[in-house]
């Protein structure tokens, strides 16, 4: 499912990453957020989310979130 | 020698930078703060007498650039060959920060790794092994906090000892094919799980990153929809009000007293003197820069209340709440940064665009933050609000809430003229930690600032007030100007022309005309200049003032009605900013087309404004238009054509090259 489907206070596995932005991607990547890697949505409102990838937390916009699986 | 500070966003390299310089770069709790590469001498004690320069570089995730910023730091870590490089690392976020540390430990420099922000860590209770990653990541390794200056000694004795060396890389990445995706996919892939497991056998933690915590609470209120932005506009409207309508007119209050006594004394000592020397040094001089250096203590408590919110991390929070707005009207939550940068002053704002990826919105938001009145435009509103307005504090207010509503007008005219079409833009935003704001920190930005001020008050506002008192004092053949024949002085003659097109936007007098072109120079010039033009000092003491009818005096030698005075004070604000400022935005923008077209929007704002004002306020109030309504009319029609014309060309051109592209695909390989 996209991020934004998925409960808050969960840690996920990422299953796959398409933001159909070869450096969106990449950047991503170099945060930790990839596939296999654990992400935790941390809150989330109708169009936007906080989640942690690794130690830090992010804030990710709607377009970002529906473009990561978990 | 040169040492390298190069690290992840946010890690606390400018704070070490100016804690082992001495130097007050601009630091703040966000990532991206540093734009640029600065390099300083470290200080002796430090050094031990050795010349060794500090460079600081801007924050990078990896050597791979994703923002034109994180280029400049790949770029010179690869090509300038510093001596050594001190690896800054976020020791509360060790297993991100490794990734781009086993990249530099690759380039073959000796590397020292400071594990910055120990003191968090041990707050959280966070430990980690540094003998055990110093000997996995085969470089010296210590336990910094920059911000209480601890651990820096030791970085750096280590790191100048270890300069010109070599250095063992323990993770090389294979030799691959850079343009094979998947191949250097697979390679990163490799290195994260390298990184990966020395994190998991160095690092111990009480607190796991993925709780919930009380500022997680607090980030989803403050990040809100709505409670954020009252939240964001609440706390804006203390700054304003506590600089600018309480605390710092209270302190300029009494400076001003001192600036009086001092002007008296020196007309008094110049008794004897010739008219023509009393009036340059009491009235041009002291009176001009006094007027403006009066409103020093508004600029100083706005100072001090911005650097508390650069300081605590609050600024990542408001671009995430600004985000959806700004980006409806075509620019990103990043621009808030330079907008609320901008309160300030407008040339950092402008630098701060850096961070934004996307290089339209980035040239736009460098084009509109200045709309934001800057620090050098408080005298001047603070100067018409005392004046004409009994120092209301709705003014101030004003400004800064018509200035937000410009740079959302102009950015959607900007997304009109380049024919902006939906394009997917993502925002990613990382929330830093709170801090607790540092006094003794916000205490020596506002003092830098203040000694700023004082400078520029001495040097390029003194030159233009002696300038503007000499060329009012003389006309052309070098003679006194006699008084009642004001209007032959070669100010005078200079500025008419100009004050003819301002005759539609209520203030055609050769005075106000002066004094908003001295404006381009520094805005404080246009206090400063009405100061020396029309003989008047001490705007700012509103109450005393009033008691002897002095407001009103202020207005009635400039000849302005308060539909007038508004107008004029909201064409200074809005026109382009200084000299400098324009600098600033050519250098971010590297166009001259967009640079232009900044100036030309700017210039027609600030008109269009004025005028809008004028001829609308004067219709209220008076019940019939101003002066020169058509001609006015005649020049917004013209700019309005002028933006449909550049917009419709700028979407044929995007139509065509469709055009071309469909053609191509149509007939395979024509072109």
């Amino acid at each position: 499912m996209a991020l934004l489907d998925a409960e808050p206070g969960m840690t996920y596995t990422v299953k796959e990453i398409n933001t159909s932005d070869e450096d969106m991607n990449s950047f991503l990547f170099r945060l930790g957020c990839y596939e296999g890697e654990p992400i935790t949505l941390i809150s989330k409102k109708k169009k936007s989310c906080i989640v942690a990838i690794k130690d830090g937390r992010y804030n990710l916009d709607e377009l970002l979130s529906e473009a990561i699986m978990v | 020698m040169r040492i390298a500070f190069a690290g992840n966003p946010n890690s606390g390299k400018t704070t070490m930078y100016n804690a082992l310089t001495g130097r007050s770069e601009k630091v703040g709790n966000w990532g991206g703060v540093t734009v640029g590469t600065k390099e300083y001498k470290i200080k002796d004690e430090y050094a031990g007498g050795r010349e060794v320069i500090a460079v600081d570089l801007p924050g990078a995730y990896s050597m791979s650039p994703f923002t034109p910023e994180e280029s400049i730091t790949s770029e010179y870590v690869r090509t300038a060959n510093p001596d050594a490089i001190v690896n800054i690392v976020d020791a509360t976020n060790l297993s991100r920060s490794l990734f781009f540390t086993s990249q530099l430990l690759e380039l073959g420099i000796p590397v020292v790794v400071a594990l910055n922000k120990a003191d968090i860590n041990a707050k959280e209770g966070t430990e980690i092994d540094v003998k055990a990653l110093s000997d996995k990541l085969g470089c010296p390794v210590f336990e910094t906090t920059s911000t209480e200056g601890k651990g820096l000694s030791d970085v750096i004795t280590k790191a100048i000892e270890l300069a010109g060396g070599t250095q063992n890389a323990p993770y090389m990445q294979a030799n691959i094919n850079l343009q094979d995706k998947s191949a250097v996919d697979a390679e990163d892939r490799k290195r994260y799980k390298f990184v990966n497991e020395i994190v998991e056998s160095v690092e111990k933690r009480k607190i796991l990153s993925s709780e919930t915590t009380s500022s997680d609470k607090a980030d989803s209120v403050l990040t809100n929809p709505i409670a954020g932005i009252l939240i964001f506009a609440a706390v804006m409207y203390c700054v304003f009000w506590v600089s600018q309508a309480w605390l710092g007119p209270m302190v300029a209050d009494w400076l001003v007293g001192w600036i009086e006594t001092f002007q008296e004394w020196v007309a008094g000592s110049l008794e004897e003197s010739p008219a023509i020397l009393s009036a340059l040094l009491a009235d041009g001089i002291v009176g001009g820069v006094g007027a403006v250096v009066g409103f020093l203590p508004l600029v100083m408590v706005m100072y001090f209340l911005i650097a508390l919110l650069e300081d605590c991390g609050y600024m990542a929070r408001v671009s995430v709440v600004m985000d959806p707005i700004f980006k409806r009207v075509g620019l990103s939550g990043k621009s808030v940064i330079p907008v609320v940068i901008g309160t300030g002053c407008g040339i950092p704002a402008i630098m701060a665009c850096r961070t934004i990826r996307d290089e339209r919105e980035r040239r736009a938001t460098s084009m509109l933050a200045t709309f934001i009145p800057c620090g050098a435009k408080i005298p001047v509103i603070a100067l018409f609000a005392g004046a004409f307005f009994s120092g209301a504090g709705w003014v101030s207010t004003l400004s800064y809430f018509f200035g937000l509503v410009l740079i959302f007008l102009g950015a959607l005219l900007i997304k009109y003229i380049t024919g902006y079409k939906y394009r997917e833009s993502f925002f990613i935003m990382e929330l830093p930690k709170w801090k607790t704001p540092s006094l003794k920190f916000a205490f020596k930005s506002m003092m830098e600032r203040a000694k700023a001020y004082i400078i520029k008050a001495a040097t390029i506002i003194l030159i233009c007030n002696t300038v503007v008192q000499v060329m009012q004092s003389f006309d052309w053949s070098f003679n006194v100007v006699e008084e009642g024949a004001e209007n032959t002085s070669i100010l005078a003659s200079i500025a008419s022309p100009f004050a003819i097109l301002l005759i539609p936007l209520g203030f055609g007098v050769w005075q106000l005309a002066a004094a908003a072109i001295t404006g381009f120079i520094a805005k404080e010039n246009v206090v400063g200049t009405l100061a020396v033009v029309y003989g008047l000092t001490a705007f700012i003491d509103v109450e005393e003032l009033e008691l002897t009818g002095g407001a009103n005096n202020v207005a009635m030698a400039m000849g302005l009605t308060s539909v007038t005075a508004l107008a004029y004070l909201f064409f200074n604000l809005y026109t382009p900013p200084c000299f400098a400022a324009i600098g600033a935005m050519n250098s971010e923008m590297k166009s001259k087309a967009w640079l232009w077209g900044a100036i030309g929007l700017q210039l027609g704002t600030g008109y269009t404004v004025a005028f809008l004002i004028y001829q609308l306020g004067t219709l209220f109030t008076e019940g019939h238009l101003g002066t020169g309504f058509i001609p006015g009319l005649i020049a917004v029609l013209c700019m309005v054509a002028a933006v449909i014309y550049i917009g419709k060309r700028t979407r044929a051109h995007f139509d065509e090259q469709y055009n071309l592209h469909r053609n191509d695909g149509k007939h395979g390989a024509t072109a």
